[in-house]
C-alpha cells in the first residue's frame, strides 16, 4: 500500500566534504577562483566577505572564531600576531610565491609580515588609497588630501566608514609626522578634523559597490578611494567620467596578505588556498576585474612620481575605532572625546 | 484438475474486484490529495497576501504619522525659532507628541526632528530605552546630515515619504534601537517658502513590527522578509537574517529558487510565488512557502520587500495522510466485499456446471438421466436443455441400435422366406433340448421332412410357386405344433421338427399322421392348386442317437427310406 503514500524526491545528503572557511575582501575570492579550487581539491569553500578592518578583527578575535584563512593588510597583521590569532606559515608549501615580484618575495624587507623569524603573511595585492574625482565638476585634479574638507565640495564628498584609515587621513591633513602615530595631545585635533570631514561629506560607504552607487546617484564630486583602483575600475565600468589622483601628502597604501588562523582545521589545505590565490587565474582576475595590482607583475600604468605610504600598525586601533563610531553617529567633539 | 474452474474464476473475480477498488481508491486519493495541497497552498498564499496588505497598511500608517508630524506648523516654528519666547514650550509640546506616539506604537524605536542646518543636528529626539520612553538631552543630540535618511529626504517634495533600506542600526547612542534591524521612515519639513529645512524620522523596529503583524498566525507558519536583492531580513533562523551585515550571504533564492522571479535584481515576472524548499539539506523539513511582492506605491522607498510564509510540508500533507488512511480502509472494505462477491458468484456459476458434469458422468456410465438445471432461463439453462436433448437423442439411437441388432439376430437365425428358424438356430435348440433330456431323462424326437414333388413344382410353375409352397408348409407346421415344439427349415425343401417330451410310438404316429395330412393338402397358388406332400423320417433320442448329428442322420435316414418306399 506504500504506493498510495506520497513520495518525495530525496536529495542526496552531501557527504562530509572538507570545508575551507575563508574571510576575504570584496573581489578577492571570485566565484571562478573558488570553484576551480573546490574542483581541484574536492572541498567546499565558505567565503565570508569583510568590508572593514574592524569587522575583520571582530570576526577573527571572536571567541567562536570559525575561519581558516583570511586576508588582512600588513599593518593590521601585527596585532593578530601579538594576540596569537594566527599561525606561522610554511612558505615552501606555497610554490607560487616564486612567481612573485622580487620585492614581494623579500618578506623580511616588508614590515609586519614576520615575527620572531617566522613568516605570518604572504603578500597578495596592494593598492594606494587615492582620490577619485568627477572631471565635470572638478576641472583641475585635486592635489592634496585637504580637498576632502574643501567647503566647495560640501555635500559632494564621499568618504570611507573606517576609523583606522580616517584617523590616518586626519593625521595627514594635520601634517603629523606619521599618520600612524597620533600623540595624546593630537587626538582632539584629529577628532575635530574628522568631525569637520563628516560635516563636509555627503555620506560614508563600506563596500566598493555602495560607493559607486552613492557617487553616481548623488553626483558626488570627490571620493576617498579606500579600495583604490578597484573603485576606479567599477566607476569606469559604470560609465563615470572620473579622474584618480595620488595627493601630494602621499597615498596610504595597504598591502593585503593571506594568513592562516591559529585555529585552522586543515593548515595544509589553507596553504593550498594561498597558493591557488597566487596562481595565474586568480592573479589575472584580480587585475582584470578588480583593477587591483597583483604581486606577480608591476601595474601597467606605473607612475613613479606618486608617493605611497605603506600602512603601518597604528598607535591604538581600538581607540581609533571607538572614536570613529561616535563621530560617524554624529556626536560633537566633547562626546567624541568622552572617556 | 489442479485448479478447478471455481477457484480460477473466483480468483479472477477477486483480482478484478480488488484491483478495481484499489485503483479507484488510488486515483481518488491522488486527486483529493492534489486538491488538498492546492487548497493549503491557496490558504498560505492568502495568508501571505493578507499579511503583506497589513504590512503596507502599517507602512502607510507610519508614513501618515511621519507626515502628520512633519507637516505640523510647530515643526517649522521650532526649526525657524520664529517665537524665541515659546521655543522651549513648543519643543516640549512636540516632544510630548513624540512620546505619545511612541507609547501608541511599540514598534517605534525613536522619533526625531532633524534640521537641515547644523549638519543635520537632531533638534528633538525621543528614544525607547529599556522599558522606558524618554527625550534625549540636548547635549546628546547628534548630527545626522550624512545619513541617507536625512540627505535623501531633504530632496523630497512636500507630502512625499522616504523609506530607507532595512539595515542594522549601527548608530552609537540609539538606545533600544542600537544594533537592531530598523527601517527609517522620514518626511521633509518645508517652510513657507517651500524650502526643506528639516526632516522628521521614525525609526521602526522591524522585528517588533512583524511580531505584531504576524502575532496571530498559527505557530507552524514561519515568516520571511527579504529586501529587493533577496537578502533575508527576517528568517526563522536568526543567523540567516541580515547576513549581509556580517559579510555573509543568505538569500531567499538559495532556499526557494522559484522566489527569484520576484526579485528586483532579476526580471520580475511575478508578484507572487508558491513553492517548496528547505532551510537545510534535510528533506524531512521540507516546506511549502508563499512569497508575495507588492510595490510600495506612494512611498519613496530605497528598497523593495518580499514577504513570505512557510508551512512544513508534513503539516500540509497531514490532512492528505488522513485521507489516505480513510481511502485505504474504504478500499479494504470494498476489496473484502469483492472477495465475498467473487466467491458467491463463482459458486453460483459453478454449482449448475458441476451438477451437469455429474449428470453427464452418470449418464455416460449407466445411461440413466437425473436432474438438470433446465429451469434456468439463461445460458446454463440452455446448456442443460441441450444436454437433456442430447441424452434423449443418444437414448433413441441406442434403442434403434438394439432393435437393429434384434433384427439382424433374427435374420441370422431364421429363414427369410418362411420365417422359420434356420439350421443354425435349430442346431442350437437341439443341443439345448438334448442337454435337458439327458439331465431329466426325457425324450426328444426329430421329424425330418422332405417335400415331395417340390422340384417339379419349381420347374413347372416357377420359383414363386415353390416359394409359396414352402411358405404354406411352414405356416401349416407352425399351427400344427405345440408351443414347446419347433419347426425349422434346414435346406431347400427340407424342414425339421423338434419335439420334446414323451415320444412313444403312438404319439409319434399321431404327429406324423397329422403332419403328413397337412402337407398333403394342396397349396393354392394363382388360381391353381399345387399338389405337394412330404416324406418324414423320425429320429428319437436316446433310441436312434444321443448326439445332434447322429440323431439328424438317423432321421434323415428314416426319411430317405420313407421316400424310397413312396417312390416305389
Amino acid at each position: 500500500m506504500t504506493a498510495l503514500l506520497p513520495t518525495f524526491i530525496v536529495m542526496p545528503v552531501r557527504a562530509e566534504t572538507p570545508v575551507l572557511r575563508v574571510l576575504a575582501w570584496p573581489g578577492y575570492a571570485e566565484s571562478e577562483v573558488v570553484q576551480s579550487f573546490e574542483r581541484q581539491h574536492g572541498v567546499r569553500v565558505e567565503v565570508t566577505i569583510v568590508t572593514s578592518d574592524v569587522s575583520l578583527w571582530q570576526k577573527v578575535s571572536s571567541r567562536n572564531m570559525d575561519h581558516d584563512v583570511f586576508a588582512v593588510n600588513a599593518a593590521e597583521l601585527q596585532r593578530y600576531i601579538a594576540s596569537g590569532l594566527v599561525s606561522p606559515l610554511k612558505p615552501e608549501q606555497i610554490p607560487n610565491t616564486s612567481r612573485q615580484l622580487a620585492r614581494f618575495r623579500d618578506l623580511a624587507a616588508i614590515p609586519g609580515l614576520m615575527s620572531g623569524g617566522k613568516t605570518f603573511g604572504i603578500p597578495f595585492t596592494y593598492s594606494e588609497m587615492g582620490l577619485i574625482y568627477d572631471r565635470k565638476q572638478i576641472g583641475t585634479a585635486p592635489t592634496t588630501i585637504a580637498a576632502l574638507w574643501d567647503p566647495r565640495y560640501r555635500g559632494k564628498v564621499i568618504a570611507y566608514d573606517g576609523g583606522t584609515h580616517n584617523f590616518s587621513l586626519a593625521a595627514q591633513r594635520l601634517k603629523l609626522k606619521s599618520p600612524f602615530r597620533i600623540s595624546p595631545a593630537e587626538w582632539p585635533h584629529a577628532a575635530e578634523q574628522l568631525i569637520a570631514l563628516r560635516r563636509n561629506v555627503l555620506g560614508f560607504y563600506t563596500q566598493p559597490e555602495e560607493s559607486v552607487q552613492l557617487f553616481q546617484r548623488h553626483k558626488a564630486a570627490l571620493m576617498f578611494a579606500n579600495y583604490g583602483m578597484q573603485q576606479v575600475h567599477l566607476l569606469e565600468d559604470a560609465g563615470a567620467d572620473i579622474g584618480y589622483v595620488i595627493p601630494q601628502e602621499g597615498a596610504l597604501t595597504w598591502l593585503d596578505c593571506w594568513v592562516i588562523t591559529r585555529a585552522a582545521r586543515d593548515p595544509a589545505l589553507a596553504h593550498k588556498w594561498i597558493d591557488h590565490l597566487l596562481g595565474e587565474q586568480a592573479s589575472r582576475l584580480l587585475t582584470e576585474r578588480q583593477g587591483l595590482a597583483s604581486t606577480m607583475a608591476e601595474p601597467a600604468a606605473t607612475r613613479p612620481e606618486r608617493r605611497l605610504i605603506w600602512l603601518q600598525p597604528p598607535e591604538d586601533t581600538g581607540r581609533r575605532e571607538k572614536l570613529w563610531g561616535r563621530i560617524r553617529s554624529g556626536d560633537n567633539i566633547a562626546r567624541v572625546l568622552a572617556p | 484438475m489442479k485448479f478447478p474452474i471455481a477457484w480460477r474464476l473466483g480468483l479472477a473475480l477477486m483480482l478484478v474486484g480488488v484491483l478495481g477498488s484499489g485503483l479507484t481508491g488510488y486515483f481518488a486519493y491522488q486527486a483529493s490529495r492534489d486538491q488538498l495541497v492546492k487548497a493549503s497552498e491557496e490558504r498560505l498564499l492568502t495568508a501571505t497576501r493578507v499579511l503583506m496588505r497589513q504590512v503596507t497598511v502599517a507602512l502607510k500608517g507610519i508614513s501618515a504619522d511621519v507626515l502628520l508630524v512633519a507637516q505640523h506648523p510647530q515643526m517649522v516654528r521650532i526649526l525657524r525659532r520664529s517665537h524665541p519666547a515659546f521655543q522651549e514650550l513648543t519643543e516640549n509640546n512636540v516632544a510630548l507628541i513624540f512620546d505619545r506616539m511612541m507609547r501608541v506604537h511599540p514598534e517605534y524605536f525613536q522619533i526625531r526632528l532633524i534640521e537641515s542646518a547644523n549638519h543635520g543636528l537632531e533638534r528633538i529626539r525621543v528614544d525607547r530605552g529599556l522599558g522606558s520612553i524618554f527625550r534625549v538631552d540636548d547635549a546628546e543630540l547628534q548630527e545626522k546630515g550624512h545619513y541617507p535618511y536625512v540627505f535623501d529626504t531633504l530632496h523630497l517634495s512636500p507630502g512625499a515619504v522616504y523609506v530607507s533600506r532595512a539595515t542594522i542600526n549601527h548608530e552609537v547612542g540609539a538606545h533600544a534601537g542600537e544594533e537592531r534591524p530598523a527601517l527609517q521612515v522620514a518626511a521633509p519639513v518645508h517652510d513657507a517658502d517651500n524650502k526643506a529645512i528639516g526632516v522628521v524620522v521614525i525609526n521602526v523596529d522591524l522585528q517588533g513590527l512583524f511580531a505584531q503583524l504576524a502575532g496571530d498566525l498559527p505557530p507552524e507558519l514561519k515568516l520571511y522578509l527579504t529586501n529587493g536583492q533577496g537578502d533575508f531580513l527576517i528568517h526563522p533562523d536568526p543567523a540567516r537574517s541580515f547576513a549581509f551585515d556580517r559579510g555573509q550571504n543568505a538569500r531567499v533564492q538559495e532556499e526557494f529558487p522559484a522566489a527569484a522571479a520576484l526579485l528586483s535584481s532579476g526580471q520580475r515576472h511575478e508578484d507572487y510565488v508558491v513553492t517548496s524548499g528547505t532551510h537545510t539539506a534535510d528533506t524531512s523539513e521540507a516546506l511549502v512557502a508563499a512569497f508575495v511582492y507588492q510595490s510600495l506605491r506612494g512611498l519613496e522607498s530605497e528598497d523593495e520587500y518580499i514577504l513570505g510564509l512557510s508551512q512544513p510540508l508534513a503539516s500540509v500533507l497531514a490532512e492528505s495522510n488522513r485521507l489516505a488512511a480513510e481511502t485505504l480502509s474504504i478500499v479494504l472494505i470494498f476489496s473484502a466485499l469483492a472477495v465475498l462477491l467473487a466467491i458467491f458468484l463463482a459458486r453460483a456459476l459453478v454449482r449448475p456446471l458441476s451438477q451437469m458434469v455429474a449428470e453427464v458422468r452418470r449418464f455416460s456410465s449407466d445411461g440413466s438421466t437425473g436432474a438438470l438445471p433446465i429451469a434456468r432461463n439463461d445460458e446454463i439453462g440452455e446448456l442443460a436443455h441441450s444436454i437433456e436433448q442430447m441424452e434423449a437423442q443418444i437414448h433413441k439411437q441406442i434403442q434403434d441400435l438394439h432393435e437393429q441388432q434384434d433384427k439382424l439376430d433374427h435374420l441370422a437365425s431364421h429363414d427369410s422366406l418362411t420365417g422359420l428358424p434356420n439350421r443354425r438356430l435349430f442346431l442350437d435348440r437341439l443341443d439345448q433340448a438334448l442337454a435337458r433330456a439327458k439331465r431329466h431323462e426325457t425324450q426328444v424326437a426329430l421329424l425330418f421332412i422332405d417335400l415331395d414333388n417340390f422340384k417339379t413344382i419349381n420347374d413347372t410353375h416357377g420359383h414363386h410357386a415353390g416359394d409359396a409352397v414352402l411358405q404354406t408348409v411352414a405356416q401349416r407346421l407352425r399351427t400344427l405344433l405345440r408351443e414347446t415344439d419347433m419347426a425349422a427349415r434346414i435346406g431347400g425343401d427340407e424342414f425339421i421338427v423338434l419335439i420334446e417330451g414323451p415320444c412313444d410310438d403312438a404319439s409319434m404316429e399321431s404327429i406324423v399322421r397329422k403332419v403328413q395330412a397337412s402337407l398333403s393338402l394342396p397349396v393354392p397358388y394363382q388360381d391353381i392348386e399345387l399338389e405337394s406332400g412330404g416324406s418324414i423320417g423320425i429320429g428319437r433320442y436316446p433310441e436312434n442317437g444321443t448326439t445332434a448329428s447322429t440323431l439328424i442322420a438317423a432321421a434323415d435316414q428314416a426319411m430317405y427310406i420313407c421316400k424310397t418306399k413312396k417312390g416305389r
